[in-house]
């Protein structure tokens, strides 16, 4: 390997270093652990877990089932609305966040939900519907890839057994999926917890109601409270960083060998 | 056990096909690639769409799901479900029935010991070996006594040993317990030792049906198709070596063959893939040699047929295309041959 390739290798590793030092050394530790203790950083943590935990959790409800049929049917139409879900990836979290604030305001979804006392915009419940939307496709594409890996021969030999298709679907195919499914969960949840764009659109930014850990960074950097929002960033990086190593651990894990060779 | 019964069978790749499966009869179709066979088998299992009628056991089964159809279905590659053990493997195969938890114990630990496999129990497929998976894929297929079992090339990538020995294992289980089969195959020799009898399938139709001597040994219906070109070589018995080997003469002289059974024959059967020719002497013993002259060179489907005039006799070789072009073969050369002794059957 020629020794030139090493240059942006170290361009990359010091530009990161970089930007976290800046973030590291802006305060003095005892500050920064002072703030990691303040009352809003640990609403603002509480809500982003319980937010990006269930928004998670129905992205996999949604997502999987989604991903499964994507992988094994043909249909009319599949190309179009394949690329259709597609979008809430493509598209910046602001105008996503703007299109949620559309269909869940007066005049749409706002009213009828409103008469059953559901009230969606500027509560939690914003902040976990624009995390659904952006961690969805990405559980869901996760595991179309992991279903179309694994091909349907496998779901074949169970019918061959007598295995009735829901049973085929959760004995054999999710388990043999397992690994890129999981892969996905935390792709999704790490997005899921770092949204922001759509967050601050749908929910708002209110201390201590929707306060999530990116916005109360965005509320404190504002307000010059340096110290809260750097100590909610860290938090972030922290989590975010743990569930990347996961992810890659998981990667790394051997997998039984789906084709082997006789 | 039961009869199947297949009557104007059809998709895409099958092209009405109708027939009878008896009821404990091993019956296996022989045929090449692309000939329809694995289609077929999918189509009797109900994992792919036909038109026509499929009945087991005197019940129309058209319609039913394949968790529904009471097949066995043993596939080429196995399909061991690689997140489970051996034992829990063979344990989906009871799915279909209704069972106490110590009479499926019992149902597993005697399939297990029936197939040899009780010392694996624990292990994942993937820390089996090619014979081992094989065994295991049967006990799983057969453990709910399917009315009949399918079997896709069920030997076909194992070596000459594990093979010849899973093939006589299977045949004496199938007896014993009049068991009704389909296998397809592409592997003649599989066919002749598994069979009770033999279809021929070429491009989606079954061509004959018969006894195995019918379509194997006697050599008549050889007519058109996948077994036009297999060797049936007229010869005189000479001596019995005394070491599984017989000598016979021929056409090209002498022929070492193995002694199967101890009976007299008068012809030998080799697959004409087993037939080594080359322009060149080749090295080593002078052992079921032959010269002869290339009378005619086919080209189908990434394969050359080359068709050698050895006295009075033809002799069929087959090889792919780049081994025929690197050896340079042509009309009217003269080329010298081998007949692999071990895939010499006397009939």
């Amino acid at each position: 390997m020629n020794r030139l390739f090493w240059f942006p290798v170290i361009v990359l590793f010091f530009f990161t270093a970089g930007v976290l030092a800046a973030l590291f050394f802006r305060l003095s530790p005892a500050e920064i652990i002072a703030a990691l203790g303040s009352e809003e950083t640990l609403f603002a943590l509480r809500l982003s877990l319980i937010t990006s935990v269930v928004s998670t959790l129905l992205s996999l409800i949604l997502g999987v089932p989604t991903g499964y049929m994507l992988a094994r049917t043909q249909f009319p139409g599949k190309t179009i609305l394949d690329t259709f879900l597609d979008i809430p990836l493509v598209i910046t979290p602001l105008i996503a966040g703007v299109g949620l604030l559309f269909l869940f305001g007066q005049g749409m979804l706002g009213e009828p939900l409103g008469q059953w006392g559901i009230h969606i915009l500027f509560t939690p419940w914003g902040a976990f519907l624009a995390q659904t939307f952006v961690a969805c496709p990405i559980v869901m594409r996760s595991s179309q890839a992991a279903f179309e890996r694994t091909g349907p021969r496998y779901e074949w030999a169970a019918a061959t057994l007598g295995f009735r298709p829901w049973k085929v679907f959760f004995r054999i195919s999710l388990p043999l999926a397992r690994q890129g499914i999981l892969a996905g969960t935390i792709l999704g949840w790490t997005r899921a917890m770092g949204e922001f764009g759509a967050t601050l659109m749908v929910a708002g930014a209110i201390r201590f109601k929707t306060e999530t850990l990116p916005t109360a960074i965005y509320l404190n950097i504002s307000s010059g409270e340096l110290g809260t929002a750097l100590s909610c960033a860290w938090v972030l990086m922290a989590t975010g960083f743990f569930l990347l190593l996961s992810l890659r651990l998981i990667r790394q894990a051997p997998r039984p060998e789906m084709f082997p060779s006789r | 056990m039961a009869d199947i019964i297949l009557q104007d069978v059809r998709n895409r790749i099958i092209k009405g096909i109708s027939m009878e499966i008896r009821d404990g009869e091993l019956l296996v179709l022989v045929g090449p690639s692309g000939a329809g066979k694995t289609t077929l088998l999918n189509v009797i299992a109900g994992l792919f769409p036909y038109e026509g009628r499929i009945a087991v056991d005197g019940q129309c089964v058209n319609g039913y799901p394949p968790c529904n159809r009471p097949i066995g279905y043993l596939f080429q590659d196995l399909l061991l479900f690689p997140h489970m053990s051996v034992a829990k493997n063979i344990h989906t195969g009871l799915e279909r029935l209704v069972l106490k938890k110590h009479e499926r114990d019992e149902r597993i630990d005697q399939m297990m010991a029936l197939f040899h496999l009780t010392s694996l129990a624990d292990r994942l497929p993937d820390q089996l070996s090619g014979g081992e998976k094989q065994r295991v894929a049967l006990a799983r297929a057969l453990i709910a006594f399917p009315k009949i079992l399918l079997l896709d090339e069920p030997f076909s990538s194992l070596d000459f040993r594990t093979s010849r020995y899973l093939r006589l294992q299977l045949k004496r289980i199938q007896s014993q317990l009049r068991l009704t089969m389909l296998a397809v195959t592409h592997n003649l020799e599989e066919a002749r030792d598994l069979g009770d009898r033999i279809g021929v399938l070429t491009e989606g139709r079954l061509e004959q049906i018969g006894s195995v001597r019918e379509i194997i040994l006697e050599g008549g219906p050889f007519e058109g198709g996948f077994l036009e070109k297999a060797n049936m070589i007229p010869c005189t018995w000479k001596e019995s070596l005394g070491n599984g080997l017989v000598r016979v003469q021929w056409a090209g002289g002498h022929l070492f063959v193995p002694e199967d059974g101890g009976e007299a024959f008068e012809r030998v059967a080799i697959h004409p893939r087993h037939v080594y020719i080359s322009p060149y002497s080749p090295p080593g013993p002078r052992v079921n040699r032959f010269q002869g002259r290339i009378t005619e060179i086919r080209h189908v489907g990434g394969m050359a047929c080359v068709d050698v005039e050895v006295g009075d006799q033809e002799i069929y070789a087959q090889m792919t295309t780049e081994q025929a072009e690197a050896l340079s073969l042509s009309f009217g050369d003269p080329v010298y041959g081998i007949l692999k002794l071990r895939e010499l059957h006397g009939c």
